[in-house]
């Protein structure tokens, strides 16, 4: 993408005011996306987007600055205006000189999807609208979006490092509404990978897009649920975004770092009950948070977060890895390069334990069994986390007895997690998008079927 | 290559693709950030971009590309990239290439004093605001950011119909949101205000840290309230939050695809009759005024709700021709690449005539909600239901009382539009983006509430 040379005049020149570390990343990103509603498809598009930015440290003093212009000319403009952020007196450039070297590829990919035939792209996309739609009379509209990227990025640091990788990431995202009475209620699937086109081979879209018509049209004959503190279950796959709120947020060293973290100094403490173990896995092949390297360079890994409640360790990126003293765990991420990165979660989940699944809701007496759950929010300095149930049940007296909806669930991460008394034995995953200060970031969220002995549930 | 020679080679080759008419749009900007922790710079963030994005009606069907690379293979790719889109589309709505109006609203909006302010000068505001927020209390220790931003951006829409307009946009902001502890327990609040001039941003510094340190304080001390229906004010501040998280009910395309609950309901009563609501694209200095929309139609002001009926959608040109009225000029796009939807621009509630405090005397018994948290998962904008956290104080004898934390509200913006009490006179914008959304006061007349008891 970059010429080695070039880099090294860069980096080098990046560092001519003091800099102690200089980092450049570079991305060539070309995607394609389809989106189809009313049954035909309403937009296609194809983008290409390259940029670069470059960052150098001074102790804690982090300055990045980036650009679309990755010609020489615009690499060492860069290069001279991260130098000029960090000190204003300029000495030599200093000498760098890169060793390129190529990672090992753990998440191999068949069929590219910006390679992929258009009318294949169509062909997948109404086979899912078809499903979702002729599920049920009540299904008004259905809206189907496919999405496909492939970016090369490259790394290179002060230290040698020079690295290429590729990305390529595949993601069907499916809408069911349904109405009637004057009410809509909505239903969603929105599977994804690191993978090629060949994901669609090994899931099953048809089935997804009647799950996500099912799902809306339970919900239009839903009530609303009720409001108050009670037992919650939450079955795998998307419910592990409680543990990705209310506890993996303030883990990551973005916020430990600075001391903005309820989990502070609490490593080899308990923190969540002894029913709970987890991991951020950044390796598990193909997943749709995994990579080769974080947007770093470094390997990813696959980190234990808490060992039977006993908290083990954060997520570190480099420059908070400073600032803590400690090493890097291939947490470091970024949407593009517009970002400068940040440790964030990759795919984080509570492992599976040995709970039984019907007991945890035979036993829990009046209570919200979720099936399904929506995305949610933190604030990792209080701990505070909501977030949305898309699929609930209301239990009474252990035992489903209606479909209920718009119910939120909120807490302090902290107390929480501290309640936790079942964990069940099957653990799944679901994608997602995480939002934070390095952008959005595709991540997995995911755990087996657990239940929390109260919470507070947002209802009417 | 120069750009007007590169728009002129993609003009060519589209053409000779068989494209009948297309057009692009150039933009560029500039970004810059600086955020200071415990008196050092913690991150210093600058850049600049540009991009080009192609549409182009083939058969009438309307296909479009990106690129940030001006070269003549990009010029193939740009043109190559669209063909391939068009192809793949099958809506049959009628698509436009828009070839300007005769006149266009002068607006300000740029303001090169703002371009100017040395790095250095911004550098020394956001330590200045950090030391003046964490001199305000004791327990103030920490910031989780305390920051001061420019940003610049331009835009020019030309097409093979003699199209052919620019507009530029910038502005500053800064960003303090102290960290209070007290017996292990933390708190904190954020206050960010945009200016167009920095000397008036240096002068909100001290309000906007005490304004910050005092709400972090105040919920220091907040509990959970009782579950139940209560009467609630919406400060400004949240309910433009609330706005502009269910503003695509409003978008005459969300109508036409079944998104919204709206569709053929003008001249229909659909809120309160205190209730007006304006899109106002000419508002001085907001980022997202503009004299033309994404289409190249010439902007102008125009209310969408006028005393709790509602007036119209927001238009584009296709919406509009569907619909078989005038566009609104709302075309908005999303992303180089992305299609023209509908956007609105400075979308905000006409103000009344009375204070937060006077309406808090006439609630008497009540709650005043001044955050919200997780709306892109509690809210769903196509069906109107929020069920969301939040934060405020309890209205206690006619007077803003003791904070509230760790409970939810939930209804329905639909519903809630109708239960509308009357609004106050404190109108306020959020940040300006892409749309900027404004309110006052509102309230409205009872929501469920679940807290702890």
């Amino acid at each position: 993408m970059i010429p080695k040379k070039l880099i090294e005049s860069a980096l080098g020149r990046a560092m001519r005011t003091g800099g102690d570390f200089a980092e450049l990343y570079a991305e060539d990103t070309r995607s394609m996306n389809l989106s189809m509603m009313d049954g035909k498809v309403e937009t296609a598009a194809g983008t290409r987007s390259r940029g670069a930015g470059i960052r150098v440290y001074n102790g804690l003093l982090s300055v990045y600055v980036y650009g679309n212009d990755i010609s020489e000319a615009g690499l060492m403009r860069l290069a001279e205006q991260a130098a000029d952020a960090v000190g204003s007196l300029r000495g030599k450039d200093a000498d760098v000189t890169l060793v390129g070297s190529v990672c090992a590829n753990i998440h191999p990919v068949k069929y590219l999807p910006t390679d992929v035939p258009g009318t294949r792209r169509v062909d997948l996309v109404k086979r899912a609208y078809a499903a979702a739609k002729d599920y049920s009379p009540e299904i008004a509209q259905v809206i189907v979006n496919l999405i496909g990227s492939e970016k090369d990025v490259l790394i290179a640091n002060s230290e040698g490092l020079m690295l290429p990788d590729k990305r390529v990431r595949t993601r069907i995202s499916m809408t069911s509404v349904a109405a009637g009475n004057g009410e809509t209620q909505t239903g969603s699937e929105s599977p994804g990978a690191l993978k090629g086109f060949e994901f669609y081979d090994e899931i099953d879209v048809e089935k997804l897009a009647r799950d996500a018509s099912k799902r809306a049209i339970t919900m239009l004959h839903a009530e609303n649920c009720p409001a108050g503190v009670m037992p919650v279950v939450m079955d795998g796959g998307f419910g592990g975004v409680i543990f990705h709120e209310a506890c993996g947020h303030s883990l990551e060293a973005t916020s430990v770092a600075l001391g903005n973290s309820e989990f502070c100094g609490k490593l080899g403490q308990q923190i969540a009950s002894e029913k709970v173990t987890a991991y951020d896995d950044g390796t598990i092949p193909g997943e749709w948070g995994s990579t080769n390297v974080d947007d770093e360079g470094t390997p990813t890994t696959k980190l234990l977060l808490i060992e039977n409640g006993i908290l083990r360790n954060y997520m570190i990126d480099r420059l908070n890895g400073r600032r803590m003293q400690m090493a890097p765990t291939g947490s470091a991420r970024r949407q593009d390069y517009s970002f400068a990165p940040t440790s964030r979660m990759r795919n984080t989940y509570i492992a599976a334990g040995t709970d039984d699944e019907d007991e945890m809701i035979s036993t829990m007496g009046d209570g919200l069994y979720c099936a399904k759950m929506g995305g949610g929010s933190v604030n990792p300095v209080t701990g505070e986390f909501n977030f949305a149930v898309s699929e609930g049940y209301l239990i009474r007296d252990g035992k489903i007895a209606k479909p209920v909806r718009g119910a939120a669930l909120i807490g302090r991460g902290g107390e929480t997690i501290m309640r936790i008394d079942r964990v069940g034995p099957n653990m799944t995953m679901a994608q997602g998008m995480c939002g934070s200060l390095s952008g959005s970031v595709p991540t997995n969220v995911g755990q087996p079927r657990i239940r929390i002995s109260s919470m507070t549930v947002g209802g009417r | 290559m120069d750009k007007n020679a590169f728009i002129k080679m993609v003009f060519e080759k589209a053409k000779a693709a068989g494209f009948s008419d297309c057009e692009l749009i150039v933009s560029s900007g500039e970004e810059f950030e600086v955020n200071i922790f415990k008196g050092e710079i913690l991150q210093y963030t600058s850049a600049s971009s540009d991009g080009i994005g192609f549409r182009g009606l083939y058969n009438g069907r309307m296909g479009s590309s990106s690129t940030m690379v001006y070269d003549e293979e990009a010029a193939d790719q740009l043109v190559t990239n669209a063909l391939e889109a068009a192809v793949l589309i099958e809506n049959e709505d009628v698509q436009f290439i828009y070839g300007g109006d005769e006149k266009y609203p002068e607006l300000e909006s740029y303001y090169p004093a703002l371009a100017d302010v040395p790095a250095a000068d911004k550098i020394a505001l956001a330590k200045e605001l950090e030391k003046t927020a964490l001199s305000l209390d004791e327990r103030a220790d920490r910031t989780e950011g305390s920051e001061v931003i420019y940003s610049m951006g331009s835009s020019r829409i030309v097409n093979t119909k003699g199209l052919d307009v620019s507009s530029q946009v910038n502005m500053t902001a800064a960003f303090i949101a102290p960290v209070l502890t007290e017996n292990g327990k933390s708190s904190t609040d954020f206050v960010v205000e945009s200016a167009t001039d920095f000397e008036a941003l240096k002068a909100k510094k001290d309000e906007m840290a005490q304004r910050a340190v005092k709400t972090a304080a105040d919920f220091l001390h907040a509990k959970s309230i009782p579950s139940g229906e209560y009467k609630v004010l919406f400060d400004n501040d949240t309910f433009s939050t609330i706005l502009a998280t269910f503003s695509g009910v409003f978008s005459a395309e969300n109508a036409q695809k079944g998104l919204s609950l709206l569709k053929g309901r003008e001249g229909e009563t659909i809120a309160a009759e205190c209730l007006t609501i304006t899109d106002d694209p000419l508002r001085p200095g907001s980022m997202a005024s503009r004299p033309f929309d994404a289409e190249g139609v010439a902007c102008y002001a125009k209310n969408v709700v006028e005393n709790g009926k509602f007036v119209t959608l927001l238009h584009n040109l296709k919406t509009a021709n569907k619909q078989g009225v005038k566009t609104t000029a709302n075309a908005g796009r999303a992303g180089l690449s992305g299609s023209v939807r509908v956007a609105p621009t400075n979308f905000y509630v006409q103000p009344g005539t009375r204070t937060r405090d006077e309406l808090a005397a006439d609630v008497g018994e009540g709650l005043l909600i001044t955050q919200l948290q997780g709306m892109h998962a509690g809210a769903n904008g196509v069906t109107g239901d929020f069920s969301l956290a939040a934060k405020g104080y309890v209205i206690k004898d006619g007077k803003i009382a003791d904070p509230a934390e760790q409970f939810t509200v939930a209804g329905n913006f639909y519903q809630l539009l109708k239960d509308i009490v009357e609004v106050g006179c404190d109108l306020k914008f959020g940040m300006p983006g892409g749309s900027c959304f404004g309110s006052p006061t509102v309230w409205v007349k009872g929501l469920s509430i679940a807290g702890q008891g």
